[in-house]
């Protein structure tokens, strides 16, 4: 049996030690993973008729993240199925319940001290996520500065 | 030739050509057009004569000719000529009788139709059958328009010409100056920066534009060049520094024991703390000499396939015999569940040598707080990250952590002379990987080894 779980992200290698650390908190051996990113829907004519999540994904990922995922999926290799991302635009508690329920999401974890700093456009979902009935649980480690590129990937070796 | 007189030239000559082009084809093909226009006219002038002369009934011929001459515009020194043919000798008593050219009349005769230009009077001659009778219908005027429009236009094209040519050379000659003005500044600057004050920098400005990436380059490159002339000066006066010290120490050791007859107690002691100083001195020198022949690549190292947390535990034996005290944690919490994922190309003696140098500072400038050292690897990359608590690299002395026994000023009260860092880097750079170190001053040093997998079969 596997489970599916979802982690909220902000692009920065630091938000993936929420997935980190919810590996050992999973009741299931293998796990298919979502990770969410929220955005502002831009309601100009033209933006919506060239949408692209994908592209959306794509133009946010940066070599640091992909090395970080890749880190991870090496050290679960038997136990992450998947690894997948997913855009949620909107605002209402009930299009977020809506949304776990499509993707058919078994659990979320969510950082519990550590602020999901959102590229433009990009708007912080763990608010939402907790105003709504849905289910989560919250994981904490201790955050530090990571400025320069280089170093973000430090951001994923915590204690 | 200067570039700039180069451009100059080409623009006037290229505007110059098509201005000549543009000129010359609009009063080319104006001329021709009004040559075969005013034939046209002087044809429908002459069908129209022979048409009211001959053909109509007499009513008929008035209308005919109230027609031209109330619609039809006089035409300068226009004339008709009317002439029946019965034969072709004719033709000749005609010329005879208006000056025509007698071939001129017998290409009407024959071809039905023709046209004749005598200096500036223009003919059309057509022939005409009307009651079995054969006649020639000639008209003749002078154009008018051909020879005072296309004069006038003429003129004016030309005048325009000159000035258009005059302004283009003007406008060129100021352009190809002032294009190179950016160029000439920065000539200029980079001029006046010597070894002396090479701190100078040429003034930037904060456009996208071709001059302003020339101008950072150049700054790139000044700055690349400042770096290399304070490496060299900061390693002469370091190295002598770490030299200087074990020679002063040994010298002022032998001259006291010089100044009096001593026991052979403390002979004994005066020598071991020489050979110490002499031992020291000698450390030097071979971590010197490694130091150089990692930092040419062009010697051959062997490489091997190697597991780097064999390495680390390597190292980490290594210090533990060397110094008992360490405290230093490997943490394995992202090891990659695949071994083959933590395998690199490279030669053993070199990276346990890089691993124990990096580990041993971590350890020596924390005074044994604990030290971190994690593993995890990527696709392609194995991360090696060695974190301690110490007392960091203060910020403004970051960009000559690298240079050769450079110390930090705050390192007063740890041994060491500065090479294991620029040794460790040259190391992992000969395994084509890359080492960052980040710091904040007294609460540690985190340093980040990549090192590329190696690229093996899983079976």
């Amino acid at each position: 049996m596997a489970s599916k779980i979802l982690i909220p992200i902000d692009f920065h290698v630091e938000s993936l030690n929420t997935l980190k650390l919810a590996m050992n908190h999973l009741e299931t051996y293998e796990v298919d993973v979502v990770l969410m990113y929220a955005e502002d829907l831009d309601n100009s004519i033209t933006e919506l008729l060239f949408y692209n999540p994908k592209k959306i994904i794509e133009s946010h990922r940066t070599n640091e993240f992909d090395e970080a995922i890749s880190i991870l999926k090496n050290r679960f290799e038997t136990r992450i199925r998947s690894i997948s991302y997913a855009i949620f635009h909107g605002y209402r508690v009930r299009l977020i319940e809506d949304f776990m329920k499509s993707k058919e999401i078994d659990d979320i974890y969510l950082p519990k001290s550590y602020q999901l700093q959102m590229p433009k456009k990009g708007f912080d979902p763990i608010p939402l996520i907790k105003k709504s009935k849905l289910h989560y649980k919250e994981l904490d480690w201790e955050a530090g500065v990571y400025d320069s590129e280089e170093l973000q990937l430090n951001a994923l070796f915590i204690y | 030739m200067k570039t700039q007189l180069k451009i100059a030239l080409v623009l006037i000559l290229t505007n110059v050509i098509m201005l000549l082009l543009l000129g010359g084809s609009i009063y080319y093909f104006l001329y021709n057009y009004s040559y075969t226009d005013f034939y046209k006219r002087l044809e429908t002038r002459a069908k129209i004569s022979a048409k009211y002369n001959y053909d109509a009934d007499k009513i008929d011929a008035q209308s005919f000719k109230k027609i031209r001459d109330e619609n039809l515009e006089k035409l300068s020194e226009e004339r008709d000529y009317r002439f029946e043919v019965k034969s072709e000798d004719d033709l000749s008593i005609i010329a005879q009788k208006t000056t025509l050219p007698l071939g001129f009349l017998k290409e009407i005769l024959n071809k039905a139709k023709s046209t004749l230009q005598v200096n500036e009077t223009f003919y059309t001659g057509i022939r005409y059958n009307s009651n079995d009778r054969q006649y020639i219908v000639i008209v003749s005027a002078k154009n008018y328009y051909a020879s005072h429009h296309l004069i006038f236009m003429r003129n004016i094209i030309l005048v325009a010409f000159f000035l258009i040519v005059i302004f283009i050379t003007s406008l060129s000659f100021y352009f190809s100056k002032h294009i190179f003005d950016p160029i000439k500044n920065i000539t200029d600057s980079v001029r006046q920066i010597s070894t002396d004050n090479i701190h100078q920098r040429i003034e930037e400005k904060y456009n996208d534009n071709e001059i302003s990436q020339l101008i950072s380059t150049f700054n790139d490159l000044l700055n690349r060049l400042e770096t290399a002339f304070e490496t060299q000066k900061n390693f002469v006066s370091n190295a002598s520094h770490e030299f200087g010290t074990p020679l002063t120490s040994i010298m002022g050791e032998a001259e006291v024991m010089l100044m009096k007859e001593r026991t052979p107690e403390e002979y004994q002691q005066s020598l071991n703390s020489i050979l110490g100083q002499a031992e020291r001195l000698n450390q030097i020198t071979q971590t010197l000499l490694y130091l150089a022949q990692t930092g040419y690549s062009n010697k051959k190292v062997n490489f091997e396939i190697l597991r780097t947390d064999e390495l680390l535990w390597q190292a980490k034996g290594i210090i533990d015999k060397l110094n008992p005290k360490n405290n230093i944690i490997i943490d394995f919490s992202l090891l990659p569940e695949n071994p083959f994922k933590l395998k690199v190309m490279g030669n053993k003696q070199l990276l346990s040598l890089a691993f124990t140098n990096l580990l041993s500072n971590a350890c020596k400038y924390s005074n044994n707080k604990p030290v971190n050292v994690s593993i995890a690897s990527s696709d392609n990359q194995v991360f090696l990250i060695i974190k301690d608590q110490g007392i960091g690299i203060p910020e403004s002395e970051m960009q000559f952590i690298y240079d050769p026994f450079f110390r930090a000023s705050n390192t007063r009260h740890f041994e060491g002379y500065g090479i294991g860092l620029p040794l460790s880097r040259n190391i992992i750079k000969i395994h084509n990987g890359l080492l960052f170190v980040s710091s904040v001053v007294n609460e540690g040093t985190t340093v980040q080894i990549k090192l590329p997998l190696a690229n093996i079969q899983k079976y």
